[in-house]
């Protein structure tokens, strides 16, 4: 029995951080866990930042994380992730997409965009483990761009986190995108999985030498 | 979600009629309802604002049909003036109003505790706290308002509508009736004084009735353990969730606990039972101390030295959503107990982290006509010799507010729906001599804007209105306006113009143009500006989503590398979200997001953009 398990998701408005949230609780609901979701969009339809707060367990009921116990942070955008620090803590494992989506205030350079490098090492300083993904690129493998976050939830299932099954992920996946979708969305949540795998061998030799 | 469970709820009890306003966060449940309404026979609708739902669904109830309402907190006030009249002569079918507030402002309106409605209107409300209560709730709400023929009054906040957990059904019910309305002035009309204060004194007794009847309700939970140690902790609404986890997270038992759902009538007797067994008491609710005064008042009547956590001592913020964490300060102060924290060097590199983040302003989405109506606007003024501030643009409810943002830096003021208008009246009152523009979208005109137009043209005032016409009510998730020509659930209906309405209020110079052309939207401002007003301008063209969705979409617009001198005036003039910039400067157009609407086209002084609506 699981008693709390918090997984934070942070994106920008039309990256998919709803749909990813929704297949995470869609199969989490189809394995019997309790499930509590909730989401701060306020206007995210246009760019926003939104995060959702995806929890499962016998002791979830409020729809918010507790500050700093997220078990894992899902960041669809490297600027969210340094936004969503205070949900964070020693326990966390995130995983973070690379590529940023500059705001205009950045494109006009009235404001500096923190370094990838830079949030990474921020970052590591605060949780257990993090892993940073080129994303997009991966995604434009699978298909259309818009399956980045079935790579980032392909590379959550490569973890080693013991709750979702990868088949109940996949049903989910098909109930919730359309169906011409369906397969780039399988195949995006497939290279995500391939590429995890690859940074924790990657990681373990570097550990053992 | 809180609001499908709600739509769920509405399906169990029956209901035959469902109608209002869209208004985040309470625009699910009729979306939701919308889409099945062949199998459950409902009748569905989006009313052109909430006073006219309300009184559709009281009229529907009125004549023994079980109706509902929904609205957001700032919706109860323009439906207030009907409510407070329908009380007194109550209903005969079920009604109930469900009102969403929004603490924490994420929709971007006031904090407003909508629990205070209770007192004016007299009328009973359950505040819920998760979906699954939500969803139970709508059936007892409705047996209620049926039981004692009185409206009742559904609440929720944010955290409960778009919570997302999962629910028990149960079945549905069904409910014959044959519709009638009794032909009785001594309870339908007020206009006289003894029968409005006989009516007066029946809701109270109503109320009053009610109060004894749900002194054992599932909506009010009282457990008292058997080796109570004298602490006591009322909650209410989704504060009761993050109550149970930091009771579970440290083990808190032997103190007695009161999950609140009816917030009026308050069930005394149950209160009073937890009083007399405790010597402590914090009281768990977000936005003002509406249970924690009624505890207070009560603690004074027994006479008992009571010590009160709340918002009165300062334990817990009047301001903002609660969570768990500061449930568990209050729990901390309440049981003396410490709370575990990071280190000081952890939390401050958490704060600088969350600093280092750029803001995301809300930009207009890619070909939004809004935004190119405010780059003309911009365009005008300087034609005129207008500097930014020799210009005042009020403001209104919904996207058309988004031209306060950078880079058209536009409209001045955003109060309420329709006040755009009144507003720059006034200001032209106060002797205010710079051109003064009131910029307000289509949905919101139909819903409070006629009334002030009609107020400009009587008085002749010199204000333009600007009708920003993109035929939806799109902020709240596009929601069809009577500009749109369908309904919500997609039927054809009749495209109510908003031009025909200018002119028969009496504004008797109106222009209607097309935003994507810049040039005669530019000309257009620039007409109005020179004459005396008062005078309208409708700006005309699909919202962009919704042209996006029907396949109404152009070709992307496209950059020549060679022509593009790295100016940037488009980025510049629009900040379109498909626009990015190379790192020589240069500009780049996403194919992904770019509609073709063109107007970066008409902006860019070298000609380096192609493509588009008119390119």
């Amino acid at each position: 029995m699981i008693n709390e398990y918090n997984i934070l998701i942070s994106s920008v408005g039309g990256q998919g951080g709803i749909t990813l949230a929704r297949v995470l609780s869609i199969t989490a609901l189809s394995q019997g866990l309790k499930v509590r979701v909730g989401e701060t969009l306020g206007m995210a339809q246009r760019g926003g930042s939104v995060q959702s707060h995806v929890r499962f367990g016998e002791n979830v009921y409020g729809p918010f994380i507790p500050y700093g116990k997220s078990d894992i942070l899902l960041s669809l955008e490297p600027s969210e992730a340094l936004r969503s620090t205070q949900y964070i803590g020693k326990k966390t494992k995130i995983i973070m997409n690379i590529v940023p989506i500059l705001p205009m205030s950045v494109l006009l350079k009235e404001v500096i965009f923190p370094e990838t490098d830079d949030i990474v090492e921020r970052l590591s300083g605060i949780v257990s483990a993090i892993y940073a993904i080129d994303a997009v690129e991966l995604a434009k493998n699978a298909g259309p761009v818009e399956c980045m976050n079935m790579v980032i939830l392909g590379a959550y299932m490569s973890l080693g986190e013991p709750i979702l099954t990868i088949s109940a992920v996949k049903e989910s996946i098909a109930r919730t995108v359309p169906s011409r979708f369906i397969k780039p969305n399988i195949k995006a949540l497939d290279m995500g999985m391939h590429k995890m795998k690859e940074l924790m061998k990657r990681r373990k030799q570097k550990s053992e030498i | 979600m809180g609001n499908e469970a709600i739509a769920r709820g509405a399906i169990e009890a029956d209901v035959r009629l469902v109608v209002g306003y869209p208004g985040t966060p309470s625009s699910e449940v009729i979306q939701t309802l919308l889409t099945m309404t062949e199998r459950s026979g409902m009748r569905v609708e989006w009313a052109v604002n909430e006073k006219v739902a309300v009184d559709i669904g009281a009229g529907a109830a009125m004549a023994g049909s079980r109706a509902l309402v929904t609205m957001k907190s700032a919706g109860l006030n323009v439906a207030s003036d009907s409510i407070v009249s329908i009380a007194y002569g109550g209903v005969d079918g079920g009604l109930v109003i469900y009102v969403a507030d929004d603490p924490a402002a994420h929709a971007g309106m006031e904090e407003q505790d909508s629990r205070f409605y209770t007192g004016i209107s007299l009328l009973p409300m359950i505040d819920v706290f998760d979906p699954q209560d939500a969803k139970d709730a709508v059936v007892e709400a409705f047996d209620l308002s049926e039981e004692f023929k009185i409206p009742v009054f559904l609440r929720s906040t944010t955290q409960v509508a778009h919570m997302r957990a999962d629910v028990m059904l149960g079945s549905i019910k069904r409910v014959q009736r044959r519709p009638e309305l009794q032909h009785d002035i001594k309870r339908y009309t007020r206009a006289s004084p003894a029968w409005c204060m006989e009516q007066h004194a029946l809701v109270n007794s109503k109320v009053e009735k009610m109060k004894s009847r749900l002194e054992s309700s599932r909506l009010n939970e009282l457990s008292i353990p058997q080796n109570c140690r004298g602490v006591g902790i009322v909650a209410s609404g989704v504060s009761w969730n993050y109550l149970r986890e930091v009771m579970n997270s440290y083990r808190v038992r032997n103190v007695a606990v009161l999950r609140l759902g009816m917030v009026n009538p308050l069930p005394e007797g149950v209160l009073r039972r937890l009083i007399t067994q405790v010597d402590r008491i914090l009281v768990l609710e977000e936005l003002e101390p509406f249970i924690e005064l009624r505890v207070k008042a009560m603690i004074a009547d027994i006479g008992k030295p009571i010590r009160l956590y709340g918002k009165c001592d300062n334990t817990l913020p009047r301001v903002g959503e609660y969570n768990y964490n500061v449930v568990e300060e209050a729990m901390s102060k309440l049981l003396r107990f410490e709370i575990a924290k990071e280190s000081f060097d952890i939390e401050k590199e958490k704060e600088q982290g969350r600093r280092l983040a750029p803001g995301r302003s809300l930009p207009f989405c890619p070909g939004c006509p809004h935004s190119a109506t405010y780059a003309a606007m911009r365009q005008a003024f300087r034609q005129l010799g207008y500097g930014q501030e020799d210009v005042i643009v009020t403001g209104d409810i919904g996207c058309t507010i988004l031209g306060m943002n950078p880079p058209f830096n536009m409209c001045w003021t955003e109060v309420s729906m329709g006040a755009s208008i009144g507003q720059a009246i006034g200001l032209r009152y106060a002797g205010i001599e710079k051109p003064i523009i009131a910029a307000i979208g289509d949905s919101t005109f139909f819903h409070a804007g006629i009334p002030p137009t009609i107020n400009t043209s009587w008085y002749k005032t010199d204000i333009v209105i600007a009708v920003l016409d993109n035929q939806i009510t799109a902020m709240t998730g596009h929601q069809p306006s009577p500009s749109s020509g369908y309904t919500g659930s997609g039927e054809k209906a009749p495209l109510i113009k908003i031009e025909k309405i200018l002119e028969a209020a009496g504004i008797e110079k109106v222009t209607v143009v097309d935003p994507y052309d810049l040039q005669k939207t530019k000309e257009a401002f620039v007409e109005a500006l020179k004459r005396k007003g008062p005078l309208a301008i409708i700006l005309r063209r699909m919202c962009a989503l919704v042209a996006r969705r029907m396949g109404l979409r152009e070709k992307p617009s496209t950059v020549e590398v060679k022509k593009c001198t790295g100016c940037q005036q488009c980025i510049r003039t629009l900040s379109c979200p498909s626009m990015s910039l190379l790192s020589d400067g240069k500009i780049i157009i996403d194919s992904g997001t770019c509609v073709g609407c063109g107007v970066c086209v008409q902006i860019c002084p070298s000609g380096a953009i192609m493509g588009g609506d008119r390119g």
